[in-house]
């Protein structure tokens, strides 16, 4: 008998028991290993859950590259075998579905506006078992970039790195995963005056409109109604107030924790709530102070923000004046909508008007507290 | 008597099996250097796995998750403007002169939430026995696991002014070695918690063959391997690890503690990992 592994070598007794022990054991190995690769398999786990963002900006022209885990494409694709994307002709027979499952995952927006990717060239990165996707734009010169991700939320773990360039200089990285799912970031394309005040207001609207703790805050201040002048001091109390803050905490001259600052704006919802029940019983108008102290907290939370979105160096001036325009017209269309309302109730039905006011500030001091309990144990 | 190989084959699948599905949390974090030595003018790159069983994956370099990246060598050598986000390469270093460098790393706090069972098996497995008793204590109450944690690795590339290495550097928690870990014998390491020592911290030591000399195996591309020696702190924060032998070794320790934000975990823990070689007929 020939053992293998060495042409002419004379078996000796016990080999063939050995060769036979190591050949189960071989079959033990193979079905463990089996074991070991469909069950984080079947888990949906997988290793390196990275996806890599690259946007260029290059003679104005919007244009980059998704690479993207094979892992990640299979599933979202329903393919069955992740490692056939690796074979470039298999990816690129299910190129459609692979370029669909990335444009809907690619949720990048160019001055405020859906970025659609015409796609290009793939590549197979077989050492990141990825593959990577180059996609272009028609959006020429944009002023501001927005990204929401990770790119794959259906993985828990899963990482999106994010690079932007500016004419091949690397302007600003980020990581977007489960806790960081969006970024706002300046590309520092020259950009026009108007389209600085324009872009900031519609950031200060936005940010009113899709926060509804400043909007009962401000409902709040408004239930008790009174004079023109009277509803006019208050709001100026509330502006003046967060004007001062903005400003300070977007220099980063002062800058509390928004462990503090979110608390604190919840807290400031259940004071006017309050405040509410007892001037209407009492017929006391403490509203102009409250606006201003807690105006000064709620400053801080729209700074937060504005730095987020990023200040354009050489228009900060006006950036910080723009958004703080946008955040009172978004006040002066809540005052136009709420002002009115419980006005007319108040004079026509004075009790109904008190109950009103009664039940609103209610739903204003529970959805306050809910807050503060809320933002101050996170849970 | 047929069945022990497959056995005992199947006895290691489902180790490493375990050791893989262990949840990601549990994976330790390691610098590896291209070489664990360098000359005067020697160019050292540095990458970052994670893994377990001192097997992992390369780790992509994040800017918004590093809260420091340095070198200590005669100086302190900053070491984030060598690398950029997403780049594999962790950092690059050229060595100035024969004394050795200490890249020491440090990341913020990620979060992570586990179903209860499989974070009070991590605990165990961990060897984080304080919040491990006082989650028991809580019973049902106890919850999910909601944690956050951070990494601190080091990787002594050897040269000839071993304080470089027994000093700390200031991370949140940091593994010191009493002697220049590159000599032979057992390692007498100082685990520090903020500066101050860490008692009843679980210390471990891996180890790997190297590829040749100085240079380590591609961490990727080798077996997962066990713990070859470990001990917990005393009240000094010390521990005697009986290491022998050459290779590739990682100590590594983890320590966690009620979260300082609540809101976003209940935990939080900090990992240490120092990795560095010995090599043969180093005395």
């Amino acid at each position: 008998m020939i053992a293998p592994g060495g042409a002419g070598r004379r078996s000796r007794p016990g080999d063939s028991a050995r060769w036979a022990d190591r050949a189960l054991a071989a079959v033990g190995l193979i079905l463990a290993t089996a074991l070991g690769l469909l069950l984080p398999a079947a888990a949906g786990a997988h290793s390196q859950p990275y996806s890599f963002i690259d946007v260029r900006i290059d003679g104005g022209a919007l244009h980059g590259r998704v690479t993207a885990h094979v892992v990640d494409l299979a599933h979202e694709a329903l393919l069955p075998v992740p490692d056939s994307l690796l074979d470039a002709a298999f990816t690129r027979r299910n190129l459609a579905a692979l370029e669909q499952v990335i444009d809907s995952h690619l949720q990048l927006e160019a001055d405020g506006k859906p970025v659609r990717p015409r796609f290009g060239a793939f590549a197979v990165v077989p050492a990141k078992r990825s593959i990577g996707f180059e996609w272009t734009s028609d959006v020429r010169e944009p002023v501001t970039l927005a990204l929401k991700g990770p790119l794959f939320p259906y993985d828990p773990p899963h990482e999106s790195y994010v690079n932007i360039y500016a004419d091949g200089k690397l302007i600003h990285e980020d990581l977007l995963d489960h806790e960081h799912t969006a970024g706002a970031w300046g590309t520092g394309v020259r950009q026009t005056l108007g389209h600085v005040i324009r872009t900031f207001v519609l950031a200060g609207i936005h940010h009113i409109f899709i926060g509804p703790d400043h909007i009962l805050f401000v409902v709040g201040l408004l239930l008790l109604g009174g004079s023109l002048m009277r509803l006019l001091k208050i709001v100026t109390a509330f502006t003046l107030a967060h004007t001062i803050t903005l400003i300070l905490a977007t220099l980063r001259i002062v800058n509390p924790s928004p462990r503090i600052v979110e608390p604190a704006i919840a807290l400031s919802i259940v004071t006017i709530g309050i405040e509410t029940l007892i001037a209407l019983h009492r017929r006391r108008d403490a509203r102009a102070r409250i606006a201003f102290g807690f105006g000064l907290v709620h400053g801080f939370g729209f700074a937060s923000v504005l730095r987020d979105f990023g200040l354009p160096a050489g228009a900060m001036g006006w950036a910080l004046g723009s958004f703080n325009l946008g955040v009172e017209v978004a006040q002066a269309c809540i005052v136009l909508a709420v002002a009115p309302v419980f006005a007319w109730v108040r004079r026509k039905r004075p009790v109904i008007g008190d109950r009103l006011v009664t039940v609103t500030a209610l739903i204003i001091i529970a959805a306050g507290a809910c807050w503060f309990v809320q933002r101050l144990t996170a849970r | 008597m047929k069945l022990v190989p497959i056995a005992s084959a199947l006895l290691a699948g489902a180790c490493a099996l375990a050791a893989a599905a262990a949840p990601a949390r549990a994976h330790e974090f390691w610098l590896a250097p291209s070489t664990y030595h360098a000359a005067p003018g020697d160019s050292v790159q540095l990458r970052v796995y994670v893994g377990t069983g001192f097997r992992g994956e390369l780790k992509p370099y994040a800017t918004t998750r590093t809260i420091a990246w340095a070198a200590k060598t005669s100086r302190m050598e900053d070491l984030r403007s060598t690398t950029s986000n997403a780049d594999e390469i962790f950092g690059r270093w050229r060595a100035s002169d024969g004394g050795g460098a200490l890249a020491a790393y440090e990341s913020n706090f990620v979060t992570i939430q586990l179903p209860a069972p499989e974070f009070d098996a991590y605990l165990k497995l961990e060897g984080l026995d304080e919040p491990l008793a006082e989650r028991a204590k809580l019973g049902a109450r106890a919850g999910d696991g909601r944690e956050r944690y951070a990494r601190c690795p080091k990787t002594w590339i050897a040269g000839a002014d071993s304080k470089r290495v027994t000093t700390p550097v200031g991370q949140s928690i940091e593994i010191v070695p009493a002697t220049d870990p590159t000599r032979p014998g057992p390692l007498t390491v100082r685990v520090l918690f903020k500066g101050e020592p860490l008692a009843g911290a679980l210390v471990r030591a891996w180890n790997q063959k190297l590829a040749n000399g100085w240079t380590p195996q591609d961490g990727a591309a080798r077996d997962s391997v066990g713990p070859v020696a470990h001990a917990r702190t005393n009240d000094h924060g010390v521990a005697t690890l009986a290491l022998s032998g050459t290779g590739e070794w990682m100590v590594s320790a983890v320590h966690m503690v009620p979260s300082s934000d609540p809101r976003s975990a209940d935990w939080e823990s900090y990992w240490a990992s120092l990795t560095f070689a010995r090599v043969p007929g180093r005395k």
